[in-house]
């Protein structure tokens, strides 16, 4: 049974009800106070994952620049006493070593493949989106979903890709464009999908995942089963009118879809001041009923616990939620530029501080869980130091699987857009090539 | 004088200064493409510094196209000049309201409203490595079948500064399609001052008398690159850039098919019911008999990999071997 405290409205109080047995508490961070950056959970409890706010938010402040976002960091450890640590204890050790080994093999993948650019030996060439220091959004996020669930990711997404299971072999060829990479050298980067573990596709084009994941999220309702979608977004992507149409149709219909935003502060090269009026953007949607969460998005448990209440709560019936993470992204908006070969994040670039960047950097997710899991008993110097071994030895073995496959064959190109024939092709006027 | 110096987008940003200098009810709205250019000898432009907020989105505005092209819509209508800036990949994200509110209130109102609005569309390439939705070319065809719409796509500096003037001086809504492909390489003299290159007049590039060649930005690329090969093998091509696609300059057109009586037309647009298609029905209304041909990319998203993406190009190696069949046809 959910304990009362405080009060809620008529349409809380109902979901409220639906989810009884079902559903643990339910917290809404949204308008939190300024103070304590705490707030009360409609179901009791404080709401203690929130990053303790000494400043008006970025959107809050009009003079907000480059900078600023070092006063939301957290604390440089993450908790390791607390309902998000609980939570996350509470899994099998096994689960939590796993969830250690994606979010190095996201890393490492990135790193090695950002070496592979700048050093240019292999002739890689198009678009790459990094999301290193991203990484305890993405591993928070999958811990909580089954092989099952649904995800919509964005076009940096690599670190989704990889914690929900994705194969590296596979998409380090799809970087190189090799028959062996997931999209068959079709789709580079931006589009890797895996439809066989319910990874819909990272995506070109900012603010596509809404839709997508919503849309999946009612064919589970239409089949009648529990999955949820998750559909990831940026502070940038927030601006699209199809993120609140998505937001409020799921909440209308009860929908299974949750709703992650990974708020790094920045589009490209514009600040979120110019982008975001509220201060954060789960306030964007704070005047439908239903959950909100803003948690320090470089904390894996606290990304972790939001999710696995969202997901139950979607789960038992009760519809959408919106998480908002706060976290960071140490490269440029797309490439490498300000990079360097055998070091992490890209210093020198116009739009923001390297002391900025540095304060992220010593806020690591990856660092934060590891002393986590030592502080809390879960993992051996030695388990670490294996996993972190293990995972450059896999990335290492992908570039090679990658070096080893054959190039698409040229008239792959009129194939693959039609379910079967070829395209029409009137260009190839009497050359050779036309297939089917 | 800095003229051979100035950049393509030196150039462009020079056409809307003049303009909003001229009018100061004038605007531009974008999402990042904040407009600053430099010449090489340090001359900065800086709309955003020069006009400020908000007869410019300043530093940037929200991922939002609806936005910034429904905005500049409502301020063209209430009597502002305005252009709304599309980024590459949303090349067709708010053509709802192009459609059913720009291209149409003149006629619904009796002509009561005018609609002086460029919507100013980045175009991407048929490039390697970015893979679909980033290598789109062709919304001209799609804009152009709007009624209402006009549609202009530059090829070269000089062009992009006269069809801009063109277009924001145009009572009525022009497409102005920038592809960043004819960026690069040798361009022509950009003078300082303000000029118009008029809407419906086509370029004669190459004058010939064995095919007629048609292309547009950004397909003039591989014109020029084939060109010489064709000269070489003896064939004399004339090469017309249309320059505007609505209205169509089909008396030039037609003017050389009846000379050449052969006409080759390279799209980077998609094939079907693609620009090329209608170039060539007006030009056979006009001159019956003449033998044609189209070079369209095929109806296809545009794949990351370089071996598929090059094969699909219209490129100098097919326009040569089209070419070729054509004259000895």
């Amino acid at each position: 049974m959910i304990e009362m405290k405080g009060t809620v409205d008529r349409r809380t109080l109902l979901k409220m009800m639906g989810a009884a047995g079902a559903s643990g508490a339910v917290f809404s961070a949204c308008g939190v106070p300024e103070a304590t950056g705490s707030t009360r959970g409609v179901a009791g409890a404080e709401f203690d994952k929130s990053i303790r706010l000494a400043t008006a938010g970025p959107g809050g402040n009009k003079n907000w620049q480059p900078g600023d976002a070092l006063k939301f960091l957290p604390a440089e450890n993450i908790p390791t006493r607390g309902p998000a640590s609980d939570a996350l204890a509470s899994l099998p050790k096994e689960k939590l070593i796993e969830m250690y080994w994606r979010m190095n093999a996201s890393r490492k993948w990135e790193s090695t493949l950002k070496d592979l650019f700048l050093g240019g030996e292999d002739g890689l060439y198009g678009a790459f989106h990094p999301s290193t220091g991203e990484e305890a959004m993405a591993v928070g996020v999958m811990g909580a979903l089954n092989d099952d669930d649904y995800i919509a990711s964005t076009h940096r997404g690599h670190a989704h890709l990889i914690a929900k299971g994705g194969d590296l072999n596979k998409m380090t060829a799809e970087i190189f464009f090799k028959e062996s990479g997931y999209n068959r050298g079709y789709g580079g980067s931006m589009h890797i999908t895996d439809m066989s573990i319910g990874i819909m596709g990272m995506n070109g084009i900012v603010g596509a995942s809404y839709y997508m994941a919503a849309g999946a999220a009612l064919h589970a309702m239409v089949r009648g089963n529990s999955q949820v979608a998750v559909a990831f977004f940026g502070d940038g992507a927030s601006a699209s009118p199809y993120y609140f149409s998505a937001v409020r149709s799921c909440a209308n219909q009860n929908i299974p879809c949750i709703f992650v935003a990974e708020n790094n502060f920045q589009y490209m090269a514009v600040p979120m001041a110019r982008t975001v009026p509220t201060k954060y953007v789960t306030e964007y949607t704070k005047g439908l009923d239903i959950p909100h969460y803003l948690v320090d998005g470089n904390d894996v448990s606290a990304v972790y616990e939001a999710t696995s209440e969202a997901v139950e709560w979607a789960r038992a019936g009760n519809g959408p939620s919106v998480i908002e993470g706060l976290t960071y992204r140490w490269y440029d908006h797309s490439g490498f530029s300000g990079g360097r070969i055998g070091e992490d994040g890209a210093s020198n670039l116009p739009y923001r501080t390297d002391e900025e960047l540095r304060g992220w950097i010593s806020r690591d997710p990856i660092t934060r869980y590891r002393r986590w899991l030592a502080a809390t008993d879960n993992a051996t110097e030695a388990e670490l130091a294996e996993v972190e071994s293990a995972t450059q030895r896999a990335v290492d073995e992908s570039v090679k699987f990658a070096r080893a496959g054959t190039e698409p064959a040229q008239e792959g190109g009129v194939l693959n857009t039609y379910a079967s024939a070829a395209a029409t092709a009137t260009q190839f006027y009497n050359r050779k090539g036309l297939v089917g | 004088m800095t003229q051979a110096q100035k950049s393509y987008g030196y150039a462009q940003l020079e056409a809307v200064a003049h303009e909003m200098r001229a009018d100061p009810n004038m605007v531009y709205y974008y999402e990042y493409q904040v407009p600053v250019s430099t010449l090489p000898n340090g001359e900065v432009l800086d709309l955003r510094a020069e006009f400020g907020e908000p007869r410019t989105s300043g530093s940037g505005w929200p991922i939002d196209e609806q936005w910034i092209v429904g905005a500049a819509i409502g301020a063209a209508a209430a009597g502002s000049k305005a252009i709304a800036r599309l980024p590459s990949m949303a090349q067709l994200y708010a053509i709802e309201y192009v459609y059913n509110q720009a291209g149409k209130i003149r006629s619904m109102t009796g002509g009561q409203a005018s609609m002086p609005f460029v919507l100013w569309v980045d175009g991407a390439r048929r490039g390697r490595g970015a893979a679909g939705q980033h290598t789109d070319v062709g919304a001209e065809a799609i804009y152009a079948n709007l009624p209402g719409i006009k549609v202009v796509c530059a090829s070269n500096a000089y062009d992009a500064k006269g069809l801009l003037i063109s277009a924001i001086r145009d009572p009525d809504p022009v497409v102005y399609m920038d592809y960043p492909e004819v960026r690069g390489g040798a361009q022509p003299n950009v003078p300082d001052e303000a000029y118009e290159v008029p809407l419906g007049e086509a370029a004669i590039r190459q004058a010939g008398s064995d095919l007629t060649i048609v292309a547009w930005a950004p397909a003039t690329v591989d014109v020029v690159r084939a060109l010489p090969q064709l000269a070489e093998a003896g064939i004399s091509a004339e090469f017309i850039d249309p320059r505007s696609l609505k209205p169509l300059d089909v008396e030039t057109l037609a003017r050389s098919a009846r000379k050449t009586g052969r006409m080759l037309v390279v799209d980077h647009g998609h094939d079907s019911n693609g620009f090329g298609s209608h170039v060539i029905a007006e030009v056979v209304q006009e001159v019956p008999g003449t033998i044609t041909r189209k070079l369209a990319f095929p109806d296809v998203p545009g794949p990351g990999s370089a071996e598929m993406m090059s094969w699909l190009r219209p490129d100098a190696p097919k326009i040569v071997d089209a070419a070729k069949q054509l004259v000895r046809a």
